[in-house]
């Protein structure tokens, strides 16, 4: 009740006409930039970032919010009438949502999806606010030992959920995001590492041009690359844009599972909405009465989608604001914007700022409200909106790339960063390497570096603590799982021992 | 190319890195002379990611060698604009920005990518007349708004 309490006061709080006319515009531009196929939500939340620097830090984490809600949501225009997810969170929403558009029924599948994402968005709010203060007080406890492995289970975890092909390349991609905050001085002693005579590397490697420049640039190079979709051709014969509640009750249990289903992967190091659609999306399916329409204009699936994407939000801000380990890429950008902005998200947070959990919960409730809004009137506007030309669009992004990064230090050397992430992670991104173990790996760095070298100082040079202390010895049996279940001579030794144990017992 | 070709040349770079980086690390300073705990040296987790890489690379080669797919990688999309848009966006952010005034860098990136990749294909000098007067438009209110925007709102000296 306490927490529902500080989560109305909030509210209330937030409820000015400054802060509603900037969760309106913040959460509009975010619903554009996650409709437009080639700007996602990381890049909105990146780029947004360089645009807060001289609001006050409520307003600026509001504004964030917003998009960050926004985007998720507004992939899904393009995917149920383009077939192309505007943001990657909404792969599993073209499955169902497309064949809807070309039956007819495209803005009906979009109020579906609004309802959907206002659902997953509640779910993952009233997750956030239950599990985020103890697991901030839990974490209280965590010494260099756990630290060390959080880290590492970050990056682990990341790179094998969001590898495309073979976990190998997430490890690979994670392991580079590490090196590169190797880069500059190191938090024990000070020590300049790797700078290579440059004394602008010495401060290392800023979190913000990177990450500008791997989901900037490489996404304006992605766009340019690839080639445009094509609108749902058919002729919108829906009546109705604002779903039948009968529609949303008899997929109560759907959108409820989606939701949780959605936050806890949110809550995962490093894993993001996408993760969280395919998740709710194949559970729905598996247990669903409908199965075989799903991939074929399927309500439920639908559904399933976009409110596991939505709920991914929430609940990858339960790691971000307890622990400063982000659940998503997006929610990586808003560490480095709380930092800029004065908050320092960690376990201390409760202390410090014992009603910012309450006050984020406030703000996406303040988001989702705005989305559900222009999700149900702006359908048709949101047309237009996908027809804007590449050729238009993205030199204003790349500008706002270019600027965006240099005004956090005022340095031509950010720029160059940025350029080289962008190079780089367009490469990447074409030999299916992640991007989320990398981004993950440059913010976990500095922590695993010195959670190690402190751990082992206070212990002597002794390893034991890092396996026997409880939460680090679960940690380890964790990481140990996850890394031998894709090693196939484990797996298949894993499962004959099953087997012969199910067949000695029957 | 191939995507196996590309894992095994990528393969060899990341070893290589991998290596360097392990290299980097022992031979970094100790701090000797500052009496540091040996366990808190600054090249620790820099040997410790180096080897790991190594033993990646070696994974992602072997994989590689078995893998018997086909798939291949920057097959599905035009060489032709990937080219202009790079060379644009590196003549604008490492040449331009700082050599001339950010207005004026600006301005002329955003009207030759928009002349560019906005250039109609039929023969007719309206469209073509049309489509150079939008990309001047979009210049023009591009280059004045963030200009103004940075300068005058967010106080930041442009390059």
């Amino acid at each position: 009740m306490n927490a529902l309490g500080d989560l109305g006061t909030e509210l209330l709080a937030l409820l000015t006409p400054a802060m509603i006319f900037h969760a309106a515009w913040s959460t509009l531009l975010g619903i554009i930039i996650g409709s437009l196929p080639g700007l996602t939500a990381t890049m909105g939340v990146a780029l947004m970032t360089t645009l807060t620097y001289s609001l006050d830090s409520t307003t600026a984490i509001m504004v964030l919010l917003c998009m960050y809600v926004g985007a998720i949501y507004g992939g899904s225009r393009s995917a149920i009438l383009l077939n192309i997810p505007g943001t990657p969170a909404s792969a599993a929403t073209s499955l169902d949502g497309y064949p809807l558009a070309q039956q007819g029924r495209a803005g009906y599948a979009m109020g579906l999806a609004t309802a959907g994402s206002m659902i997953g968005t509640l779910v993952g709010i009233i997750l956030l606010v239950m599990i985020a203060p103890p697991l901030a007080e839990a974490a209280l406890n965590f010494g260099s030992f756990e630290f060390f492995w959080l880290a590492v289970f970050g990056v682990v975890i990341s790179g094998q959920l969001t590898a495309d092909s073979t976990p190998i390349k997430g490890y690979i991609a994670g392991i580079l995001g590490l090196m590169v905050a190797m880069v500059g001085s190191e938090g024990i002693h000070a020590h300049i590492r790797f700078n290579f005579g440059f004394s602008d590397l010495n401060g290392g490697i800023g979190l913000i041009p990177a990450m500008v420049g791997a989901f900037g640039f490489a996404e304006v190079l992605n766009a340019m690359w690839g080639r445009a979709g094509v609108l749902a051709t058919a002729k919108d014969k829906s009546d109705r844009i604002i779903p039948h509640l009968a529609d949303i009750w008899r997929y109560k249990v759907t959108s409820i599972r989606s939701g949780i289903i959605g936050t806890l992967v949110g809550i995962v190091p490093g894993v993001g909405e996408d993760i969280g659609a395919w998740a709710s999306y194949v559970a729905a399916r598996r247990t669903s009465k409908e199965a075989d329409r799903y991939g074929k204009g399927s309500y439920e699936g639908l559904t399933a989608a976009e409110t596991g994407n939505s709920a991914v939000v929430p609940g990858s801000l339960i790691p971000a604001i307890t622990l400063a380990v982000p659940g998503s890429a997006s929610s990586a950008v808003l560490i480095a914007a709380l930092f800029i902005h004065g908050i320092r998200p960690g376990p201390l947070i409760m202390i410090e700022q014992p009603q910012f959990i309450s006050s984020v919960a406030a703000m996406l409730i303040i988001a989702t409200l705005f989305m559900g809004f222009y999700g149900l009137t702006l359908t048709r506007g949101f047309v237009q909106v996908l027809r804007v030309p590449y050729a238009y669009l993205m030199p204003v992004v790349f500008v706002l790339c270019v600027i965006g990064t240099y005004a956090l230090s005022q340095r031509i050397f950010d720029i160059w960063v940025m350029v080289g992430f962008g190079l780089a992670g367009f490469v990447l991104r074409q030999m299916k390497y992640p991007m989320a173990p990398l981004v993950l790996g440059i913010i976990l760095g500095d922590l695993l570096d010195k959670s190690l070298r402190r751990g082992l100082t206070l212990s002597d040079g002794d390893l034991t603590p890092f396996f026997t202390r409880p939460v680090s010895a679960a940690f380890v049996v964790l990481i140990a799982v996850s890394i031998l279940a894709n090693i196939g001579i484990v797996r298949r030794g894993v499962s004959r021992a099953f087997r012969r144990r199910g067949t000695e017992n029957g | 190319m191939q995507m196996t070709l590309a894992d095994r040349l990528t393969a060899i770079v990341l070893g290589a890195l991998g290596f360097s980086m392990a290299v980097g690390g022992y031979r970094m300073d100790r701090l000797e002379f500052r009496q540091i705990h040996p366990a808190s040296i600054p090249g620790l987790v820099p040997m410790i990611l180096g080897v790991l890489m190594v033993v990646c690379a070696l994974f992602l080669w072997r994989e590689a060698v078995r893998a018997h797919d086909e798939d291949k990688i920057l097959s599905d999309g035009s060489w032709t604009r990937l080219g202009l848009t790079a060379a644009s966006c590196l003549i604008y952010a490492l040449v331009l920005v700082g050599w001339l005034p950010f207005i004026w860098s600006t301005g002329l990136f955003v009207f030759a990518f928009t002349a560019i990749f906005g250039w109609p294909q039929m023969q007719e000098t309206n469209a073509r007349l049309k489509s150079l007067g939008g990309a001047a438009i979009l210049a023009v209110f591009t280059a004045l708004g963030t200009s103004i925007l940075f300068a005058e709102v967010f106080l930041v000296r442009l390059p």
